[in-house]
């Protein structure tokens, strides 16, 4: 057979083999995405998305989303410029959560034994479906950088808060007032990871008094904007098709 | 060219595999057997722990254990590593074995990180709740911020009983009665399986049809109809308007369900108050100290004076927690650690009684393998090459006094 000539011989075959590779990519940018997205997201957001009393009203908040527009801003550009596939950010986030679940249920809690109601992932999804939904009913990647990182910051907090209220109420243990998930971390005992090295309820935004969730995410929000650009000229380079000479 | 593509894809492909697993595997520390590798100086010349005291050596799960003592923050505190204004006092298990019921510095909960004072000894005790069946090596802890974790003498605690039976049950401020151990569980799986069911079924969407060759083709032609249907735009506002609406439905759920929620709570706290020791009465000045490495024993030329009012003998050393005892003047019932015991490793040329007023030139030898297993012997190969000790003097009266040592060391070779 020559190169000149077809692999397939009809076009029932041709639509065969052409969604056999449909799946076999799918497979192999969703395992990429788990592990790649799922590195990134634990080197840069790390301890803030490990445990129940890192996740504040300021800088869970203003980290989270920032870090975690990057792989969905890059895969949104090589698929919906290559194939106007809108599903980028949530294919992302769909193997970054499962790539989360996996580390927390076996290891935090089936190798180590933390409960798994103290190290359970943020939820992204709801930020990813609209980052999806933005790209493709406006066409273009400036509108969803702008509308998009927006909606991506600021529904970070109400996303997860369901999930989140239960272990902000308050309780008094041994004369002291803590939330429950300050007294997760005091009582499923971190030897790495002494209280001094928890970095919540830190920085300047005290002015605004009680209202610092709102403000740290239209912060946040403003900052996944320039990542989102960022990261999507990143994923535009990487979806390049390049021919080299051959020698 | 072949082979060094070959080489790329094989690299990438190993590249992304180590990425993967690396992901995967990624687990919180949870060993702290870390004592023996961490340096000599560290464990001699930061914290001295003593007097510790673990009050059971076998607990059933839901029991609670203590661990009590003393720790004195060494003056001559090294300047290689941060003074300890901003430190936590943890506990070292093999993850959350136990779980921390309470931790206290004199009589002040410390679930904050706290500030030492160079000099001063504290008292200390950790309330521990046994979580998970097992023979756990419990040590003392302290975590100072640009110092890292100074690791205490560790003891084995056996812990009887199932996890399943584990509660840990407690009552919020708004009367809620709850167990922390299972609190939320099902909200955070209703939650994320939700979400994660939506964004399966957006992609889904998409995947049913062709999905890349034919798609890119058209890009790549410029046909772009038909790649984005009228109906498609519909099911994407239906997405984009049911995930605003379930955003909002669980907050304001959440919010009418728990009206009552505090921010985390953080922040360091200082003033710690010290323990009172009483002015040692016992002067002691090291005229010369040596480490002999064949014999792995330490010599310490000391001129002792007795300036109180009571005669006393030299007891015990105690340096990086390990115990060089003197039977003859002390002997150690309260179970500490076999293996940081040298219950008869500390022989004085002359220990009898140094009566009130006299001062006498003593040599001390403190042996024993604990030198080498502890790796303490190494000290020798540091940059500065000190030693640093707690001596404990005993009276007839059953009264002891406490006395810092700290001298340069010099090795012995042959
Ligand atoms: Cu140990």
């Amino acid at each position: 057979m020559s190169a000149s000539q077809s692999a397939v011989r009809s076009r029932a075959e041709a639509v065969k083999v052409s969604r056999t590779f449909d799946y076999l990519i799918l497979w192999t940018v969703f395992m990429v995405l788990i592990g790649g997205y799922h590195i990134h997201y634990m080197l840069t957001g790390g301890d803030w998305d490990f445990w129940t009393d890192w996740k504040d009203r300021r800088l869970w908040v203003t980290v989270a989303p920032i870090v975690s527009i990057t792989f969905p801003a890059a895969v949104q550009a090589c698929l919906w410029a290559r194939y106007r596939l809108p599903f980028g950010a949530t294919i992302c986030v769909l193997g970054l959560l499962l790539g989360e679940w996996i580390n927390r249920y076996l290891n935090f809690w089936g190798w180590t034994y933390f409960p798994v109601n103290f190290c359970f992932p943020s939820n992204l999804m709801p930020g990813a479906i609209l980052l999806d939904v933005i790209l493709m009913l406006s066409n273009s990647f400036t509108l969803t950088a702008v509308l998009g990182g927006m909606a991506w910051g600021l529904v970070f907090y109400p996303g997860n808060w369901p999930i989140i209220a239960p272990f902000h109420i308050p309780i008094e243990y041994n004369g002291m007032m803590f939330t429950l998930a300050d007294l997760q971390g005091y009582h499923y005992v971190r030897t790495g990871t002494p209280e001094y090295i928890r970095m919540v309820e830190k920085g300047t935004l005290r002015t605004f008094g009680k209202d610092v969730a709102p403000v740290s995410a239209f912060f946040s929000a403003f900052v996944s904007i320039l990542i989102y650009f960022l990261w999507h000229f990143f994923g535009n380079w990487f979806s390049q098709t390049r021919f080299v000479q051959s020698t | 060219m072949k082979t060094i593509k070959d080489k790329v894809a094989k690299l990438s492909f190993v590249a992304l595999l180590m990425t993967l697993s690396a992901a995967m595997l990624y687990t919180p520390t949870a060993s702290a057997h870390g004592e023996k590798s961490q340096a000599a100086f560290m464990r001699m010349r930061t914290i001295h722990w003593f007097d510790l005291n673990w009050s059971k050596p076998k607990v059933a799960v839901n029991e609670t254990m203590e661990i009590s003592g003393k720790f004195h923050v060494f003056a001559g505190w090294p300047e290689t590593v941060d003074k300890p204004e901003v430190t936590f006092l943890n506990i070292g298990i093999p993850g959350p074995v136990f779980i921390r019921a309470g931790s206290w510095i004199g009589d002040q909960l410390v679930p904050r990180s706290v500030s030492l004072e160079l000099g001063e000894t504290y008292s200390f005790r950790v309330l521990l709740k046994a979580r998970r069946p097992g023979e756990w090596h419990v040590h003392t802890m302290m975590n100072v911020e640009g110092g890292g974790p100074i690791i205490g003498p560790g003891k084995f605690v056996t812990i009887t009983g199932t996890m399943g039976s584990f509660r840990n049950e407690l009552t919020t401020l708004t009367g809620e009665n709850l167990d922390l151990e299972t609190w939320g569980l099902s909200n955070v799986y209703f939650w994320h399986g939700l979400w994660y069911l939506i964004g399966v079924a957006w992609v889904v969407y998409w995947i049913r049809r062709p999905v890349f060759v034919p798609r890119a083709l058209a890009v790549n032609a410029g046909k772009l109809d038909g790649l984005v249907t009228d109906t498609d735009k519909k099911v994407a506002i239906i997405f984009f308007v049911g995930t605003i609406g379930i955003v909002l439905l669980g907050m304001g759920q959440a919010n009418s369900k728990y009206p009552v929620t505090t921010p985390l709570q953080a922040g360091l706290m200082r003033g710690m108050v010290p323990l009172e020791m009483p002015e040692a009465f016992v002067d002691v000045k090291v005229e010369e100290a040596s480490y002999r490495v064949p014999g792995r024993a330490m010599q310490m030329t000391l001129t002792v004076t007795n300036n109180g009012d009571v005669a006393v003998r030299l007891g015990e050393f105690n340096t990086a927690s390990v115990r060089f005892l003197d039977p003859e003047v002390y002997q150690d019932d309260s179970g500490y650690p076999a293996d940081l015991l040298a219950d008869a490793g500390l022989s004085v040329s002359d220990n009898s009684p140094l009566q009130p007023g006299e001062t006498r030139t003593i040599e001390v030898t403190a042996s024993d393998a604990a030198w080498e297993v502890y790796r303490l012997s190494d000290l020798i190969y540091d940059p500065d090459s000190r030693f640093a000790g707690l001596l404990f003097f005993f009276d007839e009266n059953g009264g002891r006094q406490m006395v810092m040592v700290d001298a340069p060391l010099i090795p012995v070779f042959i």
